[in-house]
């Protein structure tokens, strides 16, 4: 077991030193999850806010659509956007395959169902009390909206760093649409699995640790948010 | 002859006529007739689901009737509840607070009303009401204790001075401070602005100080009323 100490050491050296190979991929992997991010959120919030506070016609049907679509493998949707992106494909001609915005296309797919269901369920269950403050207050139409948004607006940003860990953890669709280029689409996870298919276990623990502490810093903010939104 | 009546300002506050009120298909309210003066707060009191909470929901057109009428000021209200919500407000039994300073939750009303001139005034004069200090607008709704968050919640009615305040069990779970507060604000808010308090209460105590007419409730109909 020696080799996986060892490993770890010299892991922490490679943060420590600032070592190239490693902090492009935490760079890349910033950049592709700030994309994907920007995208999902745009989209999502609104989405979601639709979805859980206005009543139409095939809203459950919608709802459970959303539901299941949390649950998609990484790798389908890496199939579906790789056809999609490739030559042969309808999106064929914008050289999306390979690129930060085509794996950040994947990640949104992945990423959008889990902020639409989230804000839908926040918006869905406010409080009753709530929605009798605000009219009771004399609130109405887009300032009801609104402010019933603005309310629930702790729980969104749960749903965007549930969202954020999924697409900073994944694996499937930054291999197969990024194709885990060195110093261009090579992101923590795929490095981390290309490097211990080598056997180079200190790189591939190198990244795991910063993987690690980006995931804690998050939850530690989470946690601070969720100490706010208990009162 | 009501608009009449309305002119000369003798039309009641409000004029309920086979008011049934449910919640899904189950009535759990019925009031034949009932006029509701504006001359002086009105109790209604009876016993925990007489169905007090859903008549002043009702009152606050918050809950549309499942059958009957209320007319409000002499006017009939229906289709008009956006509008009369503006006149009317409801101090829930378990108040609650938006989420943000209380300078914002007090404010919130009038920048609803588009009433935002005047409005750091407004907001003080409502949180002096209560017996809160100008700058307590600052404090985040998280660092309330339970009685402070009270007085915010009726402050935030009060700063939008509206014709009607309806209280539901102003007093549960209160201390003796804030019961003569409420008490107090109740008479003042009347006096300055002629601000109609329609109290839910079980404590019939506290309210032979407050006010002298009573309806008492039962089993979602009036059983009696007392001048
Ligand atoms: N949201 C609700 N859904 C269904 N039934 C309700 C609801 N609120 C109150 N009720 C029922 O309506 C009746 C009257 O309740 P309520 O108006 O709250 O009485 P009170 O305020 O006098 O205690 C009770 O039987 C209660 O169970
Ligand atoms: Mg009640």
């Amino acid at each position: 077991m020696s080799y996986l100490s060892e490993g770890f050491i010299q892991g922490l050296g490679l943060i420590f030193t600032m070592n190239e190979e490693v902090w492009t991929a935490v760079i890349t992997t910033l950049k592709l999850s700030f994309l994907s991010m920007a995208v999902t959120l745009a989209l999502g919030i609104p989405g979601g806010f639709i979805l859980g506070y206005f009543s139409f016609p095939g809203r459950r049907i919608l709802r459970i659509m959303v539901d299941t679509l949390l649950s998609i493998p990484t790798v389908v949707v890496g199939l579906f956007v790789y056809a999609f992106i490739s030559n042969r494909g309808p999106l064929g001609g914008y050289s999306l395959l390979f690129s930060i915005p085509g794996m950040a296309i994947g990640q949104t797919i992945l990423a959008l169902p889990i902020v639409v269901a989230l804000t839908a369920s926040a918006v869905e269950s406010v409080d009753d009390r709530l929605r009798l403050t605000l009219l009771t207050l004399g609130a109405r139409g887009k300032r009801l909206a609104l402010s019933t948004l603005w309310e629930s607006r702790h729980q969104i940003l749960l749903a965007a760093v549930t969202a954020y860990g999924r697409v900073t953890a994944e694996v499937g669709v930054s291999m197969m649409i990024g194709g885990n280029i060195k110093w261009h689409t090579r992101t923590i996870t795929t490095a981390i699995t290309l490097e211990t298919g080598k056997g180079e276990f200190s790189t591939g623990i190198a990244l795991g640790v910063l993987l690690l502490g980006l995931s804690f810093v998050l939850n530690w903010s989470l946690a601070a948010l969720r100490r706010r939104t208990a009162s | 002859m009501m608009r009449q009546a309305q002119k000369n300002g003798t039309a009641p506050l409000y004029e309920i006529r086979d008011l049934v009120c449910a919640y899904g298909d189950e009535p759990v309210l019925h009031i034949d007739r009932l006029d509701i003066s504006s001359d002086g707060p009105t109790a209604f009191v009876g016993h925990n689901g007489s169905g007090k909470s859903t008549l002043l929901k009702a009152l606050a057109f918050l809950l549309k009737p499942a059958a009957g009428t209320i007319r409000f000021l002499g006017e009939p209200t229906e289709e008009r509840e956006g509008e009369l919500r503006r006149e009317v407000t409801l101090l829930l039994q378990e108040p609650y607070l938006l989420r943000r300073s209380v300078f914002e939750n007090v404010a919130y009303g009038l920048r609803a009303r588009g009433a935002t001139d005047r409005l750091v005034e407004r907001v003080a004069e409502a949180l002096q009401m209560v017996g809160l200090p100008p700058d307590f607008g600052k404090r985040e709704w998280f660092r309330l204790s339970g009685g402070e968050s009270r007085r915010v919640a009726l402050a935030s009615r009060l700063a939008l001075r509206t014709k009607v305040l309806l209280l539901d069990e102003p007093t549960a779970n209160v201390d003796e401070e804030n019961a003569l507060l409420m008490a107090r604000v109740i008479g003042e808010a009347r006096e300055k602005w002629g601000t109609v308090s329609l109290i839910a209460s079980h404590d019939i105590q506290w309210l032979d100080g407050v006010c002298g007419r009573r309806i008492l409730m039962r089993r979602g109909k009036i059983e009696s009323i007392s001048a």
